[in-house]
C-alpha cells in the first residue's frame, strides 16, 4: 500500500496535472523507468559542431597522460551547462547533481557571474596587485563582510590546494610550531604539502610530508565512538601528548568532509578540538573549499554549524562559480606575520576572477541560496531518510543542506561498503540523466552536491530515481 | 613647444584626441643634442569612461582588507582601469606604455579580441565541469601544445598558476627518481609554496619555515658570477653539490632560461649542456621552468631552454600561457607521466574550458601575428637602444636579455657594481610620469625588468628608451 501511494506521488510530481493519474499499483520495472523523466527545463542548447567523445578520450589518453580519471565506463562528453543542467554532445540534458565537483554554486553559466566575467574581461584581464584596481578590494570588503569575528584581511590565491598549502604556512610562522594535525580521511588538496594534510592513502602519493598527524576521525558513522564529540576530542589530546612536543602550529578540518564522502564531524567535536589545539599553541583552520558558500543552508559557512570561529578559513570551489579561484581569510594579528617577507601571487585576486567572485555572492544574496539549501537539503534528506526504511543497502543518509552523502553497504551491522554496487547505480543513475559524485574511502558513497539553484523536483527526481536503480540491483 | 608637452605629459589630464592620433616626434634635439620628453606613440582607440572607485579608495580597502605585505609599485600607486594591447589606462583615461606586460604575463596584448572572443564564448557555454567528464576543450589544447614543445614532451597537465605547476614538476621528478634531493639556482624563483619556496633563492621570498630537500648552485651569472661567462667552471659547482652533498642521485635539477624574478639573468653559455649531463650521470631530471621565458618571449626561439640547445625531461609554464588567465601547465613524457598513476592525482579547476580555449587562441595568435618574430625584431632594436645608453650613463653597469625579456641593471660603481637601488625607483617612479609603465627585479632591487606584451612595436621601444635617456638626463 505504501508503494502505491509512494508511486502516485511520483506520477503527481513528475507529470501534473496533464496526465491521468493512474492508481494501480503497477510498479513493475518497466513503468518505473518510464516514469523518470528530468523535471521541465525551458532552455534548448545550442547545436554541438565539435569533436565527439571518442575522439576526445582518445587525444585525452595520449596528450594528458594515463593518471587522467574519469567517471563511467564510457565516458560522458558535456559540452553545454546551464544552471543545474548539463548537455553532451547530443543535445541530451542531464540534472547535474555534482556540481563539477561541488563547484558551481550559483549554476552553470548564471547569467549575472557571465556578464561580470565578460564585461571586465573585455575591459581588463590581468596587471598584478602591484598596480590598483578596484575588483581586488571590492571583492575582498564583501568577502570579509561574511565572516564573523576578526577575520577580515584575505589572501587570494587560485584553488583549493594553494589556500591551504597558505595556511599551513600561516600557521607555522604564526606560532613558531611546526606540527599540524588533520582529520583521518580528510581532504585538504593534491599539492606536495598538502597531500600531507590529505589523508586517505588513495590520494597520498610516497613523499616525505613533514610532520603532519593525522587524528581519529570523529565520523558518527563508521567512527568508533559514534557520534561521542568528547571521546574523539580526547583522542586528539592524546595525540598532542605523546606524539607531538606537546606544542603545534595547527589543526585543520573540513566541517563536512567532502572526497571522503560527505562525513559530518560528530556535533561539538570542533568546539572541543578548538580549545585543545589553542591550548597547545596552535591556530584552528576551517577548511570551506566544499562546504562554504551557503551550501549547508543552516549557515553561510561550514563552521558556524558547529559554533566556532576559526583562526584562518580557506576557501575555493563555489567562490567562483567555477573561476579558478581561491582565498585564506584570516585576522590581522596572523597575516602580519606574512609581512616579514614578500609573498606574491601573479594571478590571485586578478580583475577578472574578483569581478565573478563579487558577482557570486551578490547572487547567493538575492536569490536568497542559503535558505533554499536549507529547505531543498531538508526535502532530500528526509526524502532519502525514508528510502532507507525500504531499501537494507542504505546504510547511512547524512549531510546538511545540499551536502548530502548517501552510504551503501551489503550489510548495515558490518557495515560492509557496496562498493560494486555503487559503481553499478551511478552508471545507471547517468543513464536516467542524473550526474552524481561518488567518494569515501571505499568509493561507496554517493555525494550530492548540485549547484545551489537545485529544486525540490529536482531533489525528488533523485530520490525516485534511486528508489529505481536499487530495485534494479 | 618642448616645455609644454612635457608639462602635458606630467599632469593626469588625457592628452587630446588629436594627439593620439598624431605622430611621433624626435626625441632628440639636433641642434643640441639634449633630450626631450614626447608623446606616447599613435594608438587608434579611446577608453571608457570610469567612474568606478579612485586610487585612494582603493588603497584604503587594500590596507584593510588585503594582506600587510602587499606591495605596490610607486611612490602614487597607480590605478589601472582598462588595457588594450600593449597599452594600459589609469582612472582618468592617460594611456601608458606596458613594458612589464602584468609581470612577463600578458603576451598576446590586453584583451586581445581572439582571446577574449575565445573566452566569452566558451564561458557562455561551459565554465566548468572537470575532466570526470570530457570536454574537447582541453584536449584541443594539450594536443596544440604539445606540438609546440620537442622530443617526446607531449604530456601535459594542467594547474592554474606557476607556482602549482612547479610544484607539481618537483613532486614528478621525486616520485620518479625515488630520490629527494632537487638542485635550484641561486637567484632563482620558482614559486611561493611549500616546495618552490625551497627551490627559489632568494631570501626575501622566503619564511622561516621548513623547507627541505633544495640545494642552491652557484649562479652562471655572466654580470655578477665570479666566473663571467664561462658556464662550464659554473657548471662544476653542481657536480660538486651531487658529490659532496647528496647521496650521489638526485631527484632534478631546476632553472630558468633567462631569470626573471632574479633580474634578467641570463644563464652563462654553455652552462646547461654542462649540467645536463651532470645531472643525467647523477639519475636526475631535468626541469626546464618556462613560466617567464616562454612562448616566444625570447624572440629567437619559442622556448627559453631552446636557446642552450637542451631538451629537459619536464617543461612548466603559465604566466604567458594564457594571456593573464589563471593557467599553468606541466608538460613531460608519457614515461615520466606514468609515475603518477601509482596514485590518485587531481586538479579541480586544471584545465577547465575557458582557461584552455584561451591558451589555444593565445598559441593562434602568437603564430597569426608572429610575435615570436616580433619580439626577435622589436627585442634587438630596444636592447641596441639601451646598450647605446649605458654608452652615455654611468649609473648604467648591465644592458642584458633576449627578445622582449630585457633588464637593466643600475649601479653607482661600475667597477664595484655596487647596487644603485634608491637610483632605480626614482628612474621607474620618473618615467611612469612620462607614460611608461617598467618592472624591477633583482636580489638587490635594481634591475629594471622589461617584458611587455609581444605586440609592441618599434615606436613603443623608442618611447621607452627616450623616456629612460630623459629620466636618466636629469639625475
Amino acid at each position: 500500500m505504501a508503494m502505491v501511494k509512494r508511486s502516485v506521488g511520483v506520477y503527481q510530481r513528475l507529470f501534473g496535472s496533464s496526465y491521468c493519474l493512474s492508481t494501480s499499483a503497477a510498479t513493475t520495472d518497466h513503468d518505473a523507468s518510464q516514469r523518470l523523466q528530468l523535471p521541465p527545463f525551458d532552455y534548448k542548447p545550442r547545436p554541438y559542431k565539435g569533436p565527439l567523445a571518442d575522439d576526445v578520450f582518445a587525444r585525452r589518453k595520449k596528450f594528458l597522460g594515463p593518471s587522467l580519471f574519469h567517471f563511467y565506463q564510457k565516458p560522458l562528453n558535456i559540452v553545454e551547462g546551464k544552471m543545474q543542467y548539463l548537455f553532451d554532445e547530443n543535445g541530451r540534458r542531464y540534472l547535474d547533481a555534482f556540481a563539477g565537483i561541488v563547484t558551481i554554486s550559483c549554476g552553470h553559466c548564471h547569467p549575472e557571474v557571465l556578464n561580470a566575467i565578460m564585461e571586465q574581461s573585455k575591459l581588463l584581464q590581468h596587471t598584478t596587485t602591484i598596480y590598483l584596481h578596484h575588483a581586488i578590494a571590492d571583492f575582498a570588503e564583501t568577502l570579509a563582510s561574511k565572516m564573523p569575528g576578526n577575520l577580515k584581511v584575505v589572501y587570494f590565491v587560485n584553488s583549493g590546494s594553494e589556500a591551504n598549502d597558505l595556511a599551513m604556512l600561516m600557521a607555522r610562522l604564526y606560532t613558531g610550531n611546526i606540527g599540524m594535525i588533520s582529520l583521518r580521511n580528510a581532504y585538504h588538496g593534491g599539492s606536495s604539502s598538502t597531500i600531507g594534510l590529505t589523508a586517505m592513502n588513495t590520494w597520498k602519493y610516497p613523499i616525505p610530508e613533514g610532520e603532519v598527524h593525522h587524528v581519529m576521525n570523529p565520523d558518527p558513522y563508521r567512527g568508533i565512538f559514534g557520534s561521542d564529540a568528547s571521546s574523539y576530542a580526547r583522542e586528539l589530546q592524546d595525540h598532542i601528548d605523546y606524539g607531538t612536543s606537546g606544542k603545534v602550529a595547527g589543526f585543520i578540518a573540513e566541517t563536512i568532509q567532502g572526497a571522503g564522502g560527505a562525513v559530518e564531524l560528530a556535533p561539538g567535536y570542533l568546539k572541543l578540538a578548538y580549545d585543545i589545539i589553542h591550548k597547545a599553541g596552535g591556530v584552528c583552520i576551517a577548511d570551506e573549499v566544499q562546504c562554504g558558500f551557503a551550501r549547508t543552508g543552516s549557515h553561510f559557512w561550514g563552521f558556524e554549524s558547529q559554533g566556532v570561529i576559526p583562526d584562518i578559513v580557506t576557501m575555493a570551489k563555489g567562490i567562483g562559480n567555477g573561476l579558478p579561484l581561491g582565498a585564506v581569510v584570516t585576522t590581522p594579528e596572523i597575516a602580519s606575520v606574512m609581512a616579514q617577507k614578500l609573498q606574491f601571487n601573479t594571478f590571485g585576486g586578478n580583475p577578472v576572477c574578483s569581478a565573478g567572485g563579487l558577482a557570486v555572492l551578490r547572487v547567493l544574496d538575492k536569490e536568497k541560496r542559503q535558505s533554499h539549501c536549507a529547505e531543498v537539503g531538508s526535502h532530500l534528506i528526509q526524502r532519502l531518510r525514508s528510502l532507507m526504511h525500504v531499501h537494507d543497502i542504505i546504510g547511512d543518509v547524512r549531510g546538511r543542506g545540499l551536502m548530502v552523502g548517501i552510504e551503501f553497504v551489503t550489510d548495515r551491522k558490518e557495515k560492509t561498503p557496496a562498493k560494486a554496487e555503487t559503481t553499478t547505480m551511478h552508471e545507471r543513475f547517468r543513464e536516467i540523466g542524473i550526474l552524481v559524485g561518488k567518494g569515501g574511502m571505499h568509493g561507496n558513497v554517493f555525494r550530492i552536491k548540485p549547484p545551489l539553484c537545485f529544486t525540490k523536483n529536482d531533489a525528488d527526481f533523485v530520490v525516485d530515481a534511486l528508489d529505481y536503480a536499487i530495485s534494479k540491483l | 613647444m618642448t616645455v609644454s608637452l612635457a608639462t602635458r605629459l606630467v599632469t593626469r589630464r588625457s592628452p587630446p584626441l588629436h594627439w593620439r592620433r598624431g605622430f611621433a616626434r624626435a626625441a632628440v634635439d639636433a641642434e643640441t643634442n639634449t633630450v626631450a620628453a614626447r608623446e606616447l606613440p599613435p594608438f587608434d582607440y579611446s577608453p571608457l569612461p570610469y567612474a568606478g572607485p579612485t586610487a585612494d579608495e582603493i588603497l584604503a580597502k587594500r590596507k584593510e582588507y588585503l594582506s600587510p605585505s602587499i606591495l605596490h609599485l610607486y611612490k602614487n600607486p597607480v590605478n589601472i582601469v582598462e588595457g588594450k594591447r600593449q597599452y594600459l589606462f589609469d582612472e582618468n583615461g592617460r594611456r601608458y606604455v606596458d613594458a612589464f606586460g602584468g609581470i612577463a604575463t600578458v603576451c598576446c596584448g590586453h584583451c586581445h579580441p581572439d582571446v577574449v572572443e575565445a573566452i566569452v564564448n566558451q564561458t557562455t557555454k561551459l565554465q566548468h565541469s572537470t575532466v570526470l567528464y570530457l570536454n574537447h576543450a582541453i584536449a584541443d589544447f594539450a594536443q596544440a601544445l604539445a606540438s609546440k614543445l620537442p622530443g617526446n614532451l607531449k604530456v601535459v597537465f594542467f594547474t592554474n598558476s606557476g607556482s602549482e605547476a612547479n610544484e607539481l614538476a618537483m613532486l614528478i621528478a621525486r616520485l620518479y627518481t625515488g630520490c629527494h634531493d632537487i638542485i635550484s639556482l641561486r637567484n632563482a624563483y620558482h614559486g611561493n609554496a611549500a616546495g618552490t619556496m625551497g627551490a627559489t633563492a632568494q631570501s626575501i621570498w622566503k619564511f622561516n619555515v621548513v623547507q627541505s630537500g633544495i640545494h642552491h648552485a652557484l649562479n652562471p651569472d655572466p654580470y655578477r658570477g665570479i666566473f663571467g661567462s664561462d658556464g662550464e667552471k659554473y657548471a662544476g659547482d653542481v657536480q660538486d653539490i651531487i658529490n659532496f652533498g647528496t647521496s650521489g642521485h638526485v631527484a632534478a635539477f631546476m632553472s630558468e632560461a633567462i631569470q626573471g624574478v632574479g633580474g634578467i639573468v641570463e644563464l652563462a653559455p654553455g652552462y646547461l649542456p654542462a649540467v645536463y649531463n651532470t645531472i643525467k650521470k647523477a639519475g636526475g631530471l631535468f626541469i626546464a621552468d618556462e613560466v617567464q621565458v616562454g612562448f616566444g618571449r625570447t624572440g629567437s626561439y619559442f622556448w627559453g631552454f631552446e636557446a642552450h640547445n637542451v631538451v629537459p625531461d619536464i617543461v612548466t609554464m603559465a604566466k604567458g600561457i594564457g594571456n593573464g588567465i589563471p593557467l599553468g601547465a606541466v608538460v613531460t613524457t608519457p614515461e615520466i607521466a606514468e609515475v603518477l598513476t601509482h596514485r590518485n592525482y587531481f586538479n579541480t579547476f586544471g584545465g577547465n574550458p575557458v582557461s584552455t580555449a584561451a591558451g589555444l587562441a593565445v598559441l593562434k595568435v602568437i603564430e597569426k601575428e608572429h610575435l615570436q618574430q616580433n619580439a626577435f625584431v622589436v627585442g634587438s632594436y630596444l636592447k641596441e637602444r639601451l646598450t647605446a645608453l649605458k654608452e652615455k650613463y654611468d649609473l648604467i653597469g648591465d644592458v642584458r636579455g633576449r627578445g622582449l625579456m630585457l633588464g637593466v641593471e643600475l649601479v653607482t660603481d661600475r667597477e664595484l657594481k655596487i647596487p644603485a637601488k634608491t637610483e632605480t625607483l626614482h628612474v621607474m617612479d620618473q618615467m611612469k610620469e612620462l607614460g611608461v609603465l617598467i618592472g624591477k627585479g633583482g636580489y638587490y632591487g635594481n634591475v629594471f625588468r622589461i617584458t611587455p606584451p609581444l605586440c609592441f612595436t618599434k615606436e613603443d621601444a623608442d618611447f621607452v628608451a627616450d623616456a629612460m635617456d630623459l629620466t636618466l638626463s636629469r639625475m
